[in-house]
């Protein structure tokens, strides 16, 4: 079949409707098309589907306003071009300048001051001048005024500015309100009273420097960090803006303040506009006598930043003593990368009126405050206990000898400090936090912190099972009590066998430990070491009746026989709390026991290695009139 | 005899202050329409628009006499991808045009001034919705080229220059966005 036979694709379809194809090939289309019907159907098919395309060919027209305007605009002059240069013009200008810059630097000081002093008294007449012929009216840029040229002195004679070279940084942009006309080298005019409505066009921002260094100060009570930016900005003498951008982050725009570092008599920070319908922006207006660059301090809240601590303990063979590594976790979603930032982390109660992360998302920063934030009720900080218990540490599991092998070449200290309310931990240097990453950081270490291991056994508060604990106390006996330690999950390990390897003996959640106070780790049930409590004997006696011959009160004697079996290695302690249930009690026993509270006993027993011991008890309890007759 | 665009050009810049009003009532109409259909926005269009002509006035002595419309498109083109990365970067989500009746106010009056069926009215308001979104689907390039060539009736070369490329990419580029149009355009009775 030749070529004029065959039928159209869609494509040859397509470059002949919308004129694609070259001139022969439209040609021999078109002689195709008159003799083949199928083809004009499916060029007409095609025809129909790009019809809609005409919906929106209505005619637009430019209303007469929207022409006057710029025909408006057109009668300002163009501003001049000063001058034209090749590339080569260019790089022999560039060595023109490198040259005398060489030659300032062989300058004798004394000439340079020789100079400034000329130009001081050049700059004087001028100013006085142009004040009288009414030139002061205009607010303009400051190309090289006498603070610039000492400044210029001062960093060796670098004349770019200094912020020129570092990379952009996204979140601030600045502005300067001043327009770009050249005024000579000195001119110093008056600023204008009247602060700018705003920034004269977006197109005027720049990028600023990067952060010169951050610090974060994270609170766990509330979803909550402080963060001190310091950057250093250029000033023009005049009205600045600052903007600051918080778009796909959790900054709260309402807690932003800004400082000069330096300057501070010279700078004013007049206002914080949030711009209407620009979202997510806000702009600081800035009047400053000074021109030059400034370190400001930037301070504002964000939420996204959390911290929790963890710790690892390791019980020694025989379970008389235990290393215990503390750890915290810091993570960030708050949005924001945070480089080198110092980092410190605050255990305390903070009072929140608003929740920061709906703060930041706020179309408009100010308006309505949201719903009070639920406070903890209790002392102690830290929520989110279910996020531990679901996993989230576990992970940590997963690495080898779990604690122990985590040694870095320099680690940082974290160091600690009351303060107010809270309690202050501060990490070391500094540490990148980037967005949507968790760093763990060693926060203490303790050797050979003696521990008591213990057994309980309380029916009424663990059922029949036996339950681990490992007991010591956060004080200078055993090695800890330099800080309270915060809420955490805590995972106990024990030495498995000769060679040294760790088992897992149990995990638990704790409370904060103030310091000197004890604590117990509850490790949950234990299997080797066994408490079974039989009831041998219960009989009923002296019945008293009234004159009805109704039962009035009796007693209700009871043998017990506990017998406690320990099938470990070690010698253990075995706490059994026998709970009677009533005040109107006596016992009998040749084991020794203590009166723990009102309704209940408790036998404290040390049982050597691979031991079945029994003892035996009798209570005697005493009901209805019976309890007459027990109190006197 | 009317004067040639090269001729306004030379008249504005020394100084005729009519030739540059000449040039705007030329291709006013086009440009705006150019940019509404870019933009999807008729108020974002006008500030492009007033800030392409400023530039044509600010540029006008770098104009070699070429072809002014391509010159003059390229321009608008220009500032129209600056617009998108600006708002790219203040809003991620830059491109939720707002496809009520605000931004057709003058087409949907049209089509009511035409039809009394309001279902008919409302069929047509839903089609150019459709169409629209199918052109805003588009990437950038491929856009530009079809509303070029399709609506503002330039010739592909004329396309060329304003987009500053070469014709086979232009017409790459509106075959590749004829094929993606074919599948999100909606049926209509010719």
């Amino acid at each position: 079949m030749n070529k004029k036979e065959q039928h159209l694709t869609e494509q040859e379809l397509i470059e002949f409707q919308f004129k694609l194809a070259p001139d022969d090939r439209v040609q021999e289309i078109t002689q195709h098309l008159e003799s083949c019907n199928q083809c004009r159907e499916q060029l007409e098919k095609l025809k129909r589907k790009f019809a809609s395309l005409d919906l929106l060919h209505e005619e637009v027209r430019a209303s007469d306003d929207l022409i006057s305007q710029v025909v408006q605009q057109a009668r300002k002059p163009v501003k001049a071009k000063i001058f034209s240069m090749t590339k080569s013009a260019w790089l022999s200008a560039a060595a023109v300048v490198l040259i005398g810059a060489l030659l300032l630097i062989s300058l004798p000081d004394t000439d340079i001051q020789k100079k400034e002093t000329q130009e001081i008294d050049t700059v004087k007449e001028l100013k006085s001048d142009t004040i009288e012929r009414g030139f002061a009216e205009e607010t303009t840029k400051e190309p090289a005024t006498l603070s610039g040229s000492r400044d210029i002195s001062e960093k060796s004679y670098a004349f770019a500015p200094p912020a020129k070279d570092e990379s952009p940084q996204p979140v601030l942009g600045f502005a300067s309100e001043s327009d770009a006309i050249e005024k000579p080298s000195g001119f110093k005019e008056d600023i204008i009273e009247q602060p700018p409505f705003a920034p004269a066009s977006s197109i005027e921002l720049v990028t600023l420097p990067r952060r010169e260094n951050v610090q974060l100060t994270i609170y766990n009570s509330a979803d909550l960090t402080l963060v001190r930016e310091k950057r250093n900005l250029v000033l023009k003498r005049g009205w600045n803006w600052l903007q600051f951008m918080w778009a796909n982050t959790l900054i709260d725009p309402t807690s932003l303040s800004l400082e000069p570092l330096e300057q501070k008599g010279q700078i004013d920070i007049q206002a914080l506009v949030f711009p209407a319908r620009l979202r997510q922006i806000g702009r600081w207006l800035i009047r400053s006598e000074f021109s030059g660059q400034v370190p400001f301090e930037i301070t504002y809240l964000t939420s996204g930043l959390s911290w929790r601590a963890f710790y690892m303990g390791t019980l020694s063979e025989d379970e008389k003593s235990m290393q215990m590594k503390g750890y915290v976790r810091v993570s960030n979603n708050s949005g924001e990368d945070y480089e080198n930032a110092q980092t410190r982390l605050i255990v305390g109660q903070v009072h929140m009126l608003d929740e920061i992360a709906s703060l930041a998302r706020r179309q408009y920063p100010y308006g309505s405050p949201i719903p009070i934030i639920k406070k903890n009720e209790s002392n102690v900080l830290f929520f989110d206990k279910e996020e531990d218990r679901l996993g989230k540490v576990l992970t940590l599991g997963d690495e080898p000898i779990v604690g122990w092998a985590l040694k870095a070449p320099a680690r940082k200290e974290i160091i600690k400090e009351g303060l107010s309310e809270y309690f202050l931990y501060s990490i070391e240097g500094t540490e990148t936090i980037e967005n949507q990453w968790s760093k763990r950081l060693l926060s203490f270490e303790a050797d050979d912190i003696e521990v008591e291991s213990l057994y309980k056994y309380d029916e009424s508060r663990y059922g029949n099972q036996t339950i681990k604990f490992v007991k010591f106390a956060n004080d200078e006996d055993h090695n800890l009590g330099e800080t309270p330690i915060p809420d955490g999950n805590v995972k106990i390990y024990g030495v498995a066998d000769q060679q040294g390897y760790l088992s897992y003996v149990g995990g638990t959640d704790i409370k904060y430990i103030p310091v000197n106070e004890e604590v117990e780790l509850n490790l949950g049930q234990a299997r080797l070491v066994e408490v079974k409590p039989t009831l041998m004997n219960f009989k009923t006696d002296n019945y008293i009746f009234d004159s009805n011959d109704n039962i009035t009160g009796w007693d209700e004697i009871r043998s017990w026989k506990i017998e406690v079996i320990n099938t470990r290695e070690i010698p253990v302690t075995i706490e059994i709390t026998r709970d009677f249930g009533t005040n109107f009690w006596t016992m009998q026993s040749e084991t020794p026991y203590e009166r723990h509270d009102v309704t209940r006993i408790r036998f404290n027993l040390n049982i050597e290695p691979r031991v079945k011991r029994e003892i035996e008890y009798t209570v005697t309890t005493y009901h209805g009139r019976r309890q007459d007759q027990y109190n006197q | 005899m009317k004067k040639t665009d090269k001729s306004l050009i030379d008249a504005h810049i020394k100084g005729d202050q009519n030739a540059f009003g000449e040039i705007v009532h030329r291709y006013g109409d086009s440009v705006l329409g150019y940019l509404i259909r870019m933009t999807g926005n008729r108020e974002q269009a006008e500030d492009l628009f007033q800030e392409t002509f400023k530039k044509v006035h600010e540029k006008s002595h770098t104009f070699k006499g070429s072809e002014f419309k391509s010159w003059l498109f390229r321009i608008a083109t220009n500032l129209t991808y600056d617009g998108f990365r600006k708002r790219r970067q203040v809003e991620s989500h830059y491109k939720q045009i707002n496809y009520t009746n605000e931004n057709n106010k003058e087409l949907v009056a049209s089509i009511a001034d035409n039809s009394n069926n309001p279902s008919t009215v409302a069929t047509k308001i839903e089609q150019i919705k459709q169409v629209r979104q199918a052109i805003d689907s588009l990437p950038d390039k491929q856009r530009a080229t079809l509303i070029l060539a399709y609506y503002q009736q330039l010739s592909y070369r004329e396309v060329a220059a304003a987009l500053d490329c070469s014709i086979g990419t232009v017409k790459t580029q509106m075959f590749r966005a004829i094929k993606t149009l074919a599948q999100k355009l909606p049926e209509v009775e010719l």
